[in-house]
């Protein structure tokens, strides 16, 4: 069954499925019941579960994430939203000490099956509070385990093996993918939630990217193709863990990797990535690996100058062809 | 109160004390390491209120938790094996003297960061709502801890969805080295709740029975459907905050009071047990130690005589030891056990 | 105001020139057009041009170092007092000294007897100026290319090819990558020098490197060989006779033949057989320390008069090394005389890219004749063809009067 859906219907439909077929899946977060949520990924929920499993809560991020995970504790299945990533600051005692940790702190005891979704990004001229990425620092804590769906498929196949799984996961949206539209197979076997995906073959080049980059990446290696490079193009999909066969299978055949981050690349999910590979397929590189990333600077409002802080195609496309053609004493 | 409860409320205060100054020697000796927080002069608090509970209900604690467990009937050497950091310990030696967790026994752990029993008891607060079952979860926390936004937070959310979570607070001012004047303009915490419609009670926490008693009280009342309920326990830590603490910046004066250390009123107290005071006398003295008056008061009542006591000391003294041993002998955790257990959830997936 | 001078892009291959002297020095007038200083490129020595007037000023770059094009290595400043005050910094090797405008640039000397001599019977002035050393060769006490950063990719990859990293040489940004290394194993293998007798190392020059090169890619080419007795001593007589070169001659009897012969006229590339409506006869000849293969155009058309002026023009600009591109590139035939060697009996020779074959000319013995032999490359032409090619060359010989 081939939909043409939005990315907020995906990750809606997913939620409806979830409480339909578990009774111990619930819904909770700022504005996810009456309201519908704030791109709308929580619609109708209410109306159809009531409010006991579709929770509107009060603006207190730290607790009601720590009542999820008490409330996972004891065999719930609760689906938190937070409304951006950017209040997740304020619930990251709940995520870091409580979710992450209780599963091995009480010896197995105490699995945590709980989901958190967070929008984030850079959108428009959000300010520099609104328009933050968080999974470098989530990427750091082990227990968590980091999902970034890129197409409405992975929106919905990916939110529902989240809600299914045992582990406390993270699902990261990114604020412009709200809107965009995707075929989603509602009965298709989804890969394994961590792995990547070969969205495009190449040969000369690989790019890894997650989320929005990924739209990023495939223009690039379309306009790359004009200059007769063929850039494969990977999508995480998921940051922790990370498919390191996929990408060692894919530098070991074209020696060169750029890594498309939206967040700045200091300390970023892409000093790992590329740490990693390094330490993996060093002897296979035949170039450094080259960060495509933000700025390290908070994103300005002006919307040219956030515009600029953030990576882009053409930023992929002049990194590949620094690459690959246009080596000279200067770099 | 029955001569038997009241029999239980003194072994088991006799257990936990002695545990406690078994575990400081053990850390001394060092055999055992890392945080050590020890609840001697609090142990009316944990007797009285678990004791009040049903084991269906819950118990969310704080890092100075050894005696919650205790209560709760989790054995004594799968606790001391925990502080050792073996696999027999009840969280399986990954938790420590400060996590101490057993599902069988609902017992959801002790937290170390002030301030997160509140939003995890309200989380097993609403999956009890969520199935409709009659049970309650008991969240302890310290005077320190009603500053932090998780309490306000999470009691706003408890009122405003009725969950059904007793908060107790183990007020023994201070939080760590700091008074409780000198870190909380409203002193009596119990009223805090009001703020949140939530029905409060500060309650004498030296004295088991009135623990108890108002605990059960309270327990009932939630169970029946009213909602979160609040009781603030006075009581008193006799040692530092943890090993390392000499707790110096506490008056002796106030220590000796409260520990029943002063001689004027260890004297007062001898004289006391040959001319039992009158039955108008209810209110704990909080000048003695708080299981010597239990002991006081079951000599003057006739529930046991001083063999009874020296009989129950020793048994306690046999079970420590072999708690001890247990501990001793149990093997040493691998890194495979560490890697397991953070993989067993999503054993069934190959994550590379 | 100084105004750059940069190392000039002199062809399309040319990513590095050496430059081999200033011809003006710091402080000197200089008018637009005017030489400063000589490249030496792959191919040639090459002038580098004054674009505007101005002073010669410094600092200048050091001469006999491979230096990027486009790189600045002087400047020409608006006044003489600017001029002398910038570019304190010496030059690595100091300008000429002389204070005089124009230096004519100093000869640079062919070294004698080579394999490719001109035919004596053309009687061009010999270049038998006194040898000279050639500018002193660089030696390169490490070894050369030791040090260059290399990827890790590359250094497995050499280590897998059993490369040596000491013998890759770098890439444009001074870097040896995958591609380095892939060239490096096209490349021919290096002679083991570690147990043979000491020595030093000597930087070939450009023009040699560019033969090296050709060669190497020539050497993919599958050939064949056929050798025949050529009567040339008819040939020889009328040339003398008319003051015409014998090799120029020859050239335009093979242009005849090609005539005949077309396919020998064509050369095999990727898309197919690439037919040319001209005959371009290249023939090889010594030139500083070196071979080069001057180019006489539509040698089938022009005649013989003509050729042997664009014949003299080409060979004094090769002894003058200012021979460009459009002089020694696309012949469509070669040829190669050792005929000035009467100990020379028979030899053969490489064809060249381009080319489907090229004529091997030894010296004429007591009959008149000489053996000559066709290296042919056989996608181009087949044996059968070459005998062709040879009888009506040999009848061309005998009776060459259809040539004047």
């Amino acid at each position: 069954m081939d939909e043409d859906l939005f990315y907020w219907q995906a990750v809606n439909i997913a939620l409806d499925r979830a409480m339909e077929e578990d009774p111990d899946v619930f819904v909770m977060g700022e504005d996810v019941g009456l309201y519908g949520g704030t791109y709308r990924a929580t619609e109708n929920l209410m109306a159809k579960y009531g409010e006991l499993r579709v929770r509107d809560t009060p603006i207190s991020e730290n607790s009601f994430t720590g009542l999820g995970v008490g409330a996972a504790m004891t065999g719930l299945r609760p689906v938190i939203e937070i409304m951006t990533v950017n209040f997740a600051l304020l619930a990251l005692d709940s995520i870091v000490n409580l979710a992450a940790k209780i599963p091995f702190m009480s010896g197995g005891q105490f699995p945590v099956p709980l989901t958190i979704r967070m929008p984030g990004g850079v959108a428009k001229q959000l300010g520099a509070q609104h328009s933050q990425r968080l999974e470098h620092t989530l990427m750091n804590v082990p227990g968590l385990r980091i999902a970034v769906p890129f197409t409405p498929q992975d929106a919905y196949g990916q939110l529902r093996q989240a809600i299914r799984s045992d582990d406390p996961i993270i699902v990261l949206e990114h604020d412009l993918l709200y809107f965009s539209k995707g075929a989603v197979d509602l009965d298709a076997k989804a890969p394994p939630m961590h792995r990547a995906i070969v969205r495009r073959p190449g040969t000369d080049i690989t790019c890894a990217a997650y989320s929005l980059m990924v739209a990023e990446a495939l223009a690039a290696a379309e306009t790359l193709k004009e200059s007769g490079i063929s850039m494969e193009v990977i999508d995480l999909r998921s940051l922790s863990p990370i498919d390191w066969n996929c990408l060692q299978q894919s530098v070991e055949k074209t020696h060169h990797m750029i890594i498309a981050e939206e967040d700045s690349g200091f300390a970023g999910a892409g000093a790992e990535l590329a740490a990693t590979v390094q330490e993996r397929c060093f002897y296979s590189l035949d170039a450094p690996v080259s960060r495509v990333a933000g700025m390290n600077i908070p994103i300005p409002f002006n919307a040219a100058l956030e515009s600029a802080a953030i990576p882009h195609a053409a930023d992929i496309v002049l990194a590949a062809r620094k690459m690959l053609l246009e080596r000279s004493q200067t770099s | 109160m029955d001569h038997e409860r009241l029999q239980g409320f003194l072994y088991d205060m006799l257990l936990a004390r002695a545990f406690e100054e078994r575990a400081a020697q053990e850390y001394t000796q060092g055999h055992i390491a890392g945080f050590l927080h020890l609840y001697p002069g609090e142990e009316a608090v944990a007797v009285g209120s678990i004791r009040a509970a049903e084991p269906s209900d819950y118990i969310v604690s704080t890092y100075r938790e050894h005696v919650h467990a205790l209560i709760r009937d989790i054995e004594p050497k799968k606790i001391m094996a925990e502080l050792y950091g073996k696999s027999t310990g009840v969280s399986r030696g990954m938790g420590g003297s400060m996590h101490l967790f057993d599902k069988e026994r609902r017992f959801m752990g002790g937290y170390a960061i002030v301030g997160e029993t509140f939003p995890i008891a309200a989380g097993i607060g609403y999956s009890i709502l969520y199935r409709h079952l009659p049970e309650v979860v008991l969240c302890y926390f310290g005077d320190g801890a009603v500053n932090q936004g998780t309490f306000h937070e999470s009691l706003n959310m408890a009122a405003l969805w009725k969950l059904p979570v007793l908060f107790i607070c183990e007020n023994n001012h201070y939080q760590i080295g700091t008074e409780i004047h000198r870190h909380s303009a409203v002193v009596d915490v119990y009223k805090r709740a009001a703020s949140y419609a939530i029905p409060a009670e500060q309650v004498d926490g030296m004295d088991v029975e009135q623990v108890y008693a108002h605990t059960h009280s309270a327990l009932d009342r939630i169970r029946a459907g009213g909602g979160p309920y609040l009781l603030e326990f006075q009581t008193y830590r006799y040692r530092g905050h943890s090993m390392a603490d000499p707790g110096a910046y506490r008056p002796p004066a106030e220590v000796r009071a409260f520990g029943g250390q002063d001689p004027i009123l260890l004297a007062t107290r001898e004289l006391a047990r040959h001319n039992p005071p009158s039955k108008s006398a209810q209110a704990s003295d909080p000048a003695m130690d708080v299981i010597q008056q239990h002991i006081d008061k079951g000599f003057a009542a006739g529930h046991w005589q001083e063999e009874d006591v020296a009989t129950m000391k020793a048994q306690i003294q046999q079970i420590l030891d072999e708690a001890v041993a247990f501990a001793q002998s149990s093997p040493s955790l691998t890194m495979d056990d560490a890697v397991f257990l953070a993989n067993q959830n999503h054993a069934h997936e190959v994550l590379f | 105001m100084k105004h750059p001078i940069l190392m000039p892009v002199l062809s399309d291959t040319m990513a590095t020139g050496r430059l081999t002297q200033w011809v003006k020095s710091i402080g000197a007038k200089v008018s637009k057009g005017d030489a400063v200083a000589e490249v030496e490129t792959d191919k040639a020595v090459l002038e580098v041009e004054a674009f505007s007037d101005g002073y010669l000023a410094g600092p200048l770059a050091p001469v006999d170092q491979d230096i990027p094009v486009k790189q600045v290595i002087g400047y020409l400043a608006d006044t003489a007092e600017e001029a002398a005050s910038a570019g304190q910094t010496a030059p690595a090797d100091p300008a000429p000294a002389s204070e005089a405008p124009p230096v004519s640039p100093p000869p640079k000397p062919s070294l004698p007897a080579e394999p490719f001599p001109t035919p004596p019977v053309a009687a061009e002035p010999s270049p038998a100026a006194p040898a000279e050393p050639v500018p002193v060769p660089q030696a390169f006490p490490g070894g050369p290319s030791e040090g260059h950063a290399a990827s890790p990719y590359a250094r497995a990859l050499a280590f897998d090819l059993g490369i040596d990293m000491a013998q890759v040489v770098p890439g444009p940004d001074g870097k040896v990558q995958a591609p380095e290394i892939v060239a490096a194993l096209i490349a021919p293998a290096q002679p083991p020098l570690n147990y043979g007798p000491p020595y030093r190392l000597e930087a070939p020059t450009k023009s040699r490197e560019a033969v090296a090169r050709t060669m190497m890619a020539a050497s993919a080419t599958p050939s064949f060989r056929v050798t025949a007795r050529l009567p040339i001593r008819e040939l020889q007589h009328q040339a003398a006779s008319r003051q015409v070169s014998l090799t120029v001659a020859l050239s335009k009897a093979c242009a005849f033949t090609i005539q005949a012969y077309p396919r020998f006229n064509a050369v095999w590339t990727n898309g197919g057989l690439a037919l040319r409506d001209r005959i371009d006869v290249g023939i090889a000849v010594e030139a500083q320390d070196s071979l080069i293969t001057p180019v006489l155009r539509d040698a089938g058309g022009k005649s013989l008069a003509d050729l042997q002026s664009a014949w003299k023009d080409l060979l004094s600009q090769t002894k003058s090394a200012r021979l460009g591109p459009k002089d020694y590139s696309g012949a469509t035939f070669y040829l190669s005389n050792l005929g000035v060697y009467p100990v020379v009996r028979q030899f053969d020779a490489v064809v060249p890219l381009g080319a489907s074959a090229i004529l091997a000319v030894a010296a004429m013995d007591s009959d008149g004749s000489a053996e000559c032999t066709l290296t042919c490359d056989h996608r181009v032409v087949f044996g059968a063809d070459a005998a062709h090619f040879l009888t009506h060359l040999a009848s061309q010989l005998a009776t060459p009067d259809s040539l004047w």
